[in-house]
């Protein structure tokens, strides 16, 4: 005896296996609607050239992650007495969060010179004001995301505690609609704050704002509006009649 | 026999990925709605776009893909895992239009990172994120942690009698209350109580830290749903560092602790059984590992002389320890200092904390600690067998709930996803060692995306070498599901090939 046409089997809910240029057919398919997702949201990404000015990385920057940051003093391992840093300069070095992040030892304890765009908010306390101040290339040199498309990575930076009377000078913080001022600081580097206990941070004996803030001039995509509306449009019709099929 | 699979398997899998995607749709309204609060227009838009999409697709196959096949464990099973590769791919949406992010695939990392919990980020100038996008990053381990496929299925399924198995699919455990629906209502309701209590706290410290009203509380619920469900991302790039505030910093442990208990242990100290906090097996191995942990971190950092007095020693390595055992990623240091402040050793014990995660059942990753503890606990009456006269028999227990006896099979699938999860940690180290990293950070890293702890040296960043970035999106499902949807759905497709008809 024959077995029964698909159709039926299909109808009894037996096992009825599919065709592997079916399932090709089906993740195919799958693959461009996936593609057509990256195209449109290509395509309704913010208003810059796609390119964006784009700032040439330093081709022979160091890698920290890959090679061997040499620090003045050497990076502590266990059982090793840690070396402290000789008498401080009399003019304050010019620094990078980087920098002090690869040899807090080094750095520890010495004046330094350090700029960066306040960014978040001023954090007061009784004696003192928190700030976290950014040396990314955002802070000091392309603009702060998403004003352009030059991606230049994470944000880079470092806590420093001013006395109130300092820190007043500050008035606009970075944040999601504004570019904080770009301040310039001289301090001393404490890697571990004996005072208040937190890490890697300035201790602000100087403070001047080199450059104020303000808002941002956030681009717009003219089509986002009306490509939204139409696809909410639809996502509604499809709610709508999935809803009248179920109550039927 | 392998068996080729036919379209009614199909359908039904794609029938409740579908629903899935359909819930993420619905979740994105949320972040629409802050954006038209805080006049992100832009964003409003790419949230309703992006939303509509998934709402539209989820209803599409609502409405085609109904079939009379009832969900078995190999179609949950492969459901879940679809669900969890596809809803990130909607989800990145709203995040590549927010012009932080390089790439599709980036955004489709963060989603992925925020939904499996991590913490680990690929965005460009955090900083100067808009508030509704930075939401959705957070709202997005809300969401994961609580078990996006559970929830959704619960609110939008029938038969839940059936959703059993996409619950333990997900990576939980036990199913605590007789039916799949009372224990994800029992899940929302103790994620909704520790979140008003805790954002409340957090919001108050915050404001001692000196932040304003508004700010505060937006920094409250973001941190609360980090921490609580042992996420790991932070509305600043400093993380917690931040804030400098112990106080933000101490609330913040108890709330990572809460959110690495099981659910099935809230449930036991909600019915007023707190004595089950002492005597279950799962929070005695918790407890030991993190002041084992914690004595290590203390220890190593003492021998490089990091700290010399007691009170930042103690602070940063409790901070560090918890946040790593507990999977959840937030950090008081920054990243880089593991590496060039720290030696060698306490950031050893802080991978170990990653690796062993916590509890079963609740918003952590890693091994988890009951397995942990069956497996000594086997060990254990092994090392007695030898010991004590042949014919004593010899039996050891553990205690969840109730006491139970540890039988060896029990030992051995222990002792099997131990082995899983070490080769998982494994392969993501060899691969950036195969891409020039130093082991110390490609180990740290590697464990960090499959375990979701997310604490991080810095190695993941946007211009990471792009098939990293695909192995730690790959190690970061696998590690969240613990294998065994993935197996299935991986499953699937070789039967499609290899299957007979």
């Amino acid at each position: 005896m024959s077995s029964p046409d698909p159709d039926t089997r299909r109808r009894r809910n037996e096992h009825l296996p599919t065709r592997r240029r079916v399932v090709l057919a089906w993740t195919l398919a799958g693959l461009i609607a996936v593609t057509g997702l990256v195209a449109l949201a290509e395509a309704l990404r913010l208003d810059h050239p796609p390119a964006g000015p784009q700032t040439p990385e330093v081709a022979d920057e160091l890698d920290p992650l890959r090679d061997d940051v040499v620090c003045d003093l050497a990076v502590p391992r266990e059982g090793e007495d840690r070396e402290v840093a000789a008498a401080e300069p009399e003019l304050p070095s010019e620094v990078t969060s980087n920098q002090l992040y690869d040899c807090p030892g080094t750095w520890d304890g010495r004046r330094v010179r350090y700029t960066g765009e306040a960014v978040g908010a001023l954090l007061e306390r009784r004696d003192r004001v928190w700030m976290q101040l950014n040396d990314d290339a955002y802070a000091a040199g392309v603009g702060p995301l998403p004003t352009h498309r030059d991606f230049r990575g994470g944000n880079a930076g470092i806590g420093v505690h001013a006395p109130p009377d300092l820190a007043a000078a500050v008035e606009v913080v970075g944040g999601p609609v504004t570019r904080g001022d770009l301040v310039e600081v001289v301090g001393v580097f404490r890697r571990v704050d004996p005072v208040t206990n937190e890490v890697a941070v300035l201790e602000v004996q100087e403070l001047q704002v080199v450059r104020a803030g303000g808002p941002l001039e956030i681009p717009s995509h003219p089509a986002r509006a009306w490509v939204a509306l139409a696809a909410a449009a639809l996502a509604a019709v499809a709610v709508v009649e999935e809803r009248r099929r179920r109550t039927r | 026999m392998l068996l080729r699979p036919d379209a009614g398997d199909f359908r039904l899998i794609l029938l409740y990925t579908s629903r899935v995607v359909y819930g993420v749709g619905l979740a994105m309204l949320v972040p629409a709605v802050l954006a038209l609060v805080a006049d992100e227009t832009d964003d409003l838009w790419s949230f309703v776009l992006g939303g509509s999409l998934a709402i539209l697709l989820g209803r599409i196959g609502e409405l085609t893909l109904q079939t009379r096949r009832t969900l078995n464990t190999s179609h949950a099973l492969a459901a879940v895992a679809a669900s969890w590769l596809t809803a990130p791919l909607f989800a990145a949406f709203p995040l590549v239009l927010s012009g932080h992010y390089v790439s599709y695939l980036d955004a489709y990392f963060e989603a992925m990172s925020g939904f499996a919990t991590i913490g680990l980020t690929l965005v460009n100038d955090l900083d100067h994120l808009s508030r509704s996008v930075n939401f959705w990053r957070h709202f997005m381990q809300f969401i994961g942690g609580q078990g996006i496929v559970v929830i959704v299925l619960t609110a939008f399924s029938s038969g839940a009698a059936r959703l059993g198995t996409l619950y333990t699919g997900e990576g939980r455990e036990d199913v605590i209350l007789p039916n799949i629906v009372r224990t994800a209502r029992f899940i929302w309701r103790v994620a909704l109580v520790y979140g008003v209590i805790g954002t409340s706290l957090l919001w108050a410290a915050l404001l001692a830290a000196g932040t304003g009203v508004a700010e505060g509380l937006y920094h409250a619920v973001n941190l609360f749903m980090a921490a609580f469900d042992t996420g790991g991302f932070s509305t600043q790039s400093s993380s917690v560092a931040f804030y400098r505030s112990q106080v933000v910093e101490s609330v913040l442990l108890v709330i990572m602790t809460a959110g690495a208990f099981s659910f099935a242990l809230h449930y036991q100290l909600w019915q007023g059984r707190r004595r089950e906090l002492l005597r279950n097996t799962e929070t005695q191995v918790v407890a030991i590992s993190t002041l084992t942990v914690l004595a290590v971190i203390a220890l190593g950092l003492a021998r490089t002389e990091t700290f010399t007095e007691f009170a930042s020693l103690y602070r940063h390595s409790l901070f560090q320890a918890v946040s790593a055992h507990t999977t959840t990623g937030l950090a008081t240091i920054p990243g880089r200092l593991f590496v060039t402040d720290w030696g060698v050793l306490a950031p050893a014990a802080v991978v170990a904390a990653m690796g062993i995660g916590g509890m079963a059942g609740s918003t952590a990753g890693g091994i988890k600690a009951i397995r942990v503890g069956i497996i000594l606990k086997g060990l254990k009456g092994d090392v007695r067998r030898v010991l004590l006269p042949e014919n004593a028999v010899v039996a050891e227990s553990y205690h969840a709930g109730l006491r139970k006896v540890v039988s060896g099979p029990q030992v051995r699938d222990a002792a099997l996803i131990l082995l899983l999860w070490l080769l998982l940690y494994l392969v993501g180290a060899l691969v950036g060692l195969f891409y020039g990293y130093p082991l110390e950070l490609s180990m740290f890293e590697s464990t960090a995306a499959a375990s979701s702890a997310g604490l991080s040296v810095g190695l993941v960043r946007p211009d990471l070498e792009t098939p990293l970035k695909v192995v730690y999106i790959a190690q970061m499902v696998i590690g969240r599901l613990e294998f065994i949807s993935i197996f299935a759905l991986v499953g699937y497709a070789v039967s499609v090939v290899r299957g007979k008809v």
